[in-house]
């Protein structure tokens, strides 16, 4: 915790808070989005800390009128997630594997805590589909926001997480089954 | 939450409850990292926040430099190395030159003030060839060797109705000192005190120089016209013609007394020295009128208590502001235009770029959906 409070200051002509609390208040947010996203926790990290560089880049352009900070961390997350799925896809067709393949059957994923079950339906679920679930149930983010830092609209979001959820349920009585 | 978001999750109450009991957390050196990445990129330019901002402040941007650049053309436009042009240009002197027989000085010398125009034109007035500035009184030089026609008319600004009253005596006593006289005398007055009169002056070429520049002093000079017009080879040729027409007459009576002619010959004769004697009278009397022409000047005098007419008035200094502000508008003017043109040309282009910009965003967004679909 080495950072120089001047250079986390907030930005100019705003009562948003410095970027220290900012980094201290929503990284774990970002991460659980992250790993639900890719399903790949050194590749939430390393987007992690990738998001939080370009945010404190563009940090003193952050206009708060325009959204919290959590929807805008979400949505540079979501880009650099994007890039790191294209990126991984190349290197699928490249060596025919994929990074979510690799992970044992019985290493946690998504969190230490999870059943087994839960563990195993949330792997069958598409990105997509894990990403609103990571941003409405984990990140509690309403309708609007969520839709938002996914580029389609309320209703679409709200479809989806019911699909989700849906799938996820039916997933988890498979895996008992 | 609100309550609409709760109800979208109603049903899955278990599996929401066990998510949010076990959510992943950011490992220490996670956020280590991030908080030392803050210092490292931490030299940014302080640009303004939103997108509307930092268009805002483009547009300003440009519009200053537009503004800079307009004044600086008209400040430039309107400075001294164009004195004199825009002082001839103001002043509207003209100059007309024909041929040296038969020559047109045609010098219109319109001015606020005898002053102003002196300010124009410091050096001693000279001759009006070329593109040289011209005196008030001095506008044009009457050749006294030669015989010459001069017209002038001037314009002159009185204060009040007395004044215009006294000036007006003043001018036809002017031109009588002179040997000339006024020809006809217009003179108006109106209730609100002001008024104008119009007179006809003549006199002698030598003398209307003088004239002129004692008539420009009655008031202030509003503006001056002073045409010449060059009669010597006409009344050479009229001299020329007479003399040849009094030959012919002598041979002609020489051969009526001379009793060789057949009376047939005799009409004929008789008949040409008849036409001569005409000729040679109309001849005479042409060069009467060419010499008298070449006598006298007509001045046109107006003298009139009305400002209106006063020509590129004020002072110098607020001329160049107002030459600067003129400069200015017009350049700005141009850049508006050049604008305006630019958006006409490039629109296609820019509504071409923007549909392709949408249709790109489209097809980006389409692929994440399929990437994240499917991975």
């Amino acid at each position: 915790m080495s950072a120089a409070p001047s250079a986390l200051e907030a930005p100019r002509g705003t009562r948003t808070a410095p970027f220290a609390d900012v980094v201290a208040e929503h990284l774990d947010a970002v991460y659980r989005y992250l790993v639900y996203l890719t399903g790949d926790r050194a590749a939430a990290e390393d987007l992690a800390a990738e998001t939080f560089e370009k945010a404190f880049r563009s940090w003193r352009r952050f206009d708060p009128r325009r959204g919290a900070p959590r929807t805008w961390l979400c949505r540079i997350a979501r880009s650099a997630a994007v890039d790191w799925f294209r990126a991984e896809a190349r290197r699928q067709r490249r060596e025919q594997t994929y990074a979510l393949e690799t992970a044992e059957i019985g290493e946690s994923v998504f969190a230490e805590g999870l059943s087994p079950r839960l563990e195993l339906a949330l792997r069958t679920l598409t990105p997509a589909e894990r990403e609103v679930v990571a941003l409405r149930v984990l990140l509690e983010l309403d309708g609007p926001s969520a839709a938002r830092v996914l580029g389609i609209s309320s209703t679409a979001c709200s479809t989806r997480l019911s699909r989700a959820l849906k799938r996820l349920e039916e997933a988890m009585a498979d895996v008992g089954d | 939450m609100s309550a609409t978001d709760w109800n979208e999750l109603d049903g899955h109450e278990a599996l929401v409850s066990e998510l949010r009991a076990n959510p992943p957390v950011a490992p220490d050196r996670l956020r280590q990292r991030v908080l030392e990445l803050a210092p490292a990129s931490r030299r940014r330019a302080a640009l303004p926040r939103s997108r509307r901002g930092r268009a805002l402040a483009v547009v300003l941007v440009a519009v200053a430099i537009a503004v800079g650049a307009a004044l600086v053309h008209g400040f430039v436009s309107s400075g001294g190395s164009h004195h004199g042009a825009a002082a001839e240009k103001s002043f509207g002197t003209r100059h007309a030159l024909s041929g040296a027989n038969g020559t047109t000085l045609t010098p219109t010398v319109p001015s606020s003030d005898n002053s102003a125009l002196q300010a124009a034109a410091p050096a001693k007035p000279k001759a009006v060839y070329g593109t040289q500035v011209l005196a008030p009184h001095e506008a044009v030089v009457i050749p006294k060797n030669r015989l010459v026609h001069a017209d002038a008319s001037l314009q002159v600004h009185v204060g009040s109705h007395s004044a215009l009253t006294k000036a007006t005596n003043d001018a036809t006593q002017i031109v009588s000192s002179l040997g000339g006289y006024a020809q006809s005398v217009q003179y108006q007055s109106e209730r609100n005190g002001g008024g104008s009169s119009f007179l006809a002056l003549r006199v002698p070429v030598r003398k209307a120089q003088t004239a002129i520049g004692r008539l420009a002093q009655l008031g202030t000079l509003v503006a001056q016209q002073v045409s010449t017009q060059d009669l010597q080879q006409q009344l050479t040729r009229q001299t020329n013609g007479i003399g040849t027409l009094r030959r012919t007459i002598a041979v002609y009576e020489q051969a009526l007394k001379s009793g060789t002619l057949s009376p047939a010959q005799r009409i004929e004769i008789q008949i040409k020295l008849a036409n001569a004697q005409h000729g040679l009278k109309l001849l005479r009397k042409a060069r009467s009128g060419t010499v008298a022409s070449g006598a006298t000047a007509d001045i046109s005098l107006t003298l009139t208590t009305s400002k209106s007419s006063i020509v590129g008035g004020g002072n110098h200094s607020s001329g160049r502001f107002d030459r600067l502000l003129d400069g200015a508008a017009g350049f700005l003017a141009l850049e508006g235009i050049i604008v305006l043109y630019a958006l006409v040309v490039l629109s296609p282009l820019l509504v071409l770029g923007g549909l392709a910009w949408a249709f790109l965003r489209e097809r980006r967004r389409r692929d994440e959906r399929r990437l994240l679909a499917s991975a």
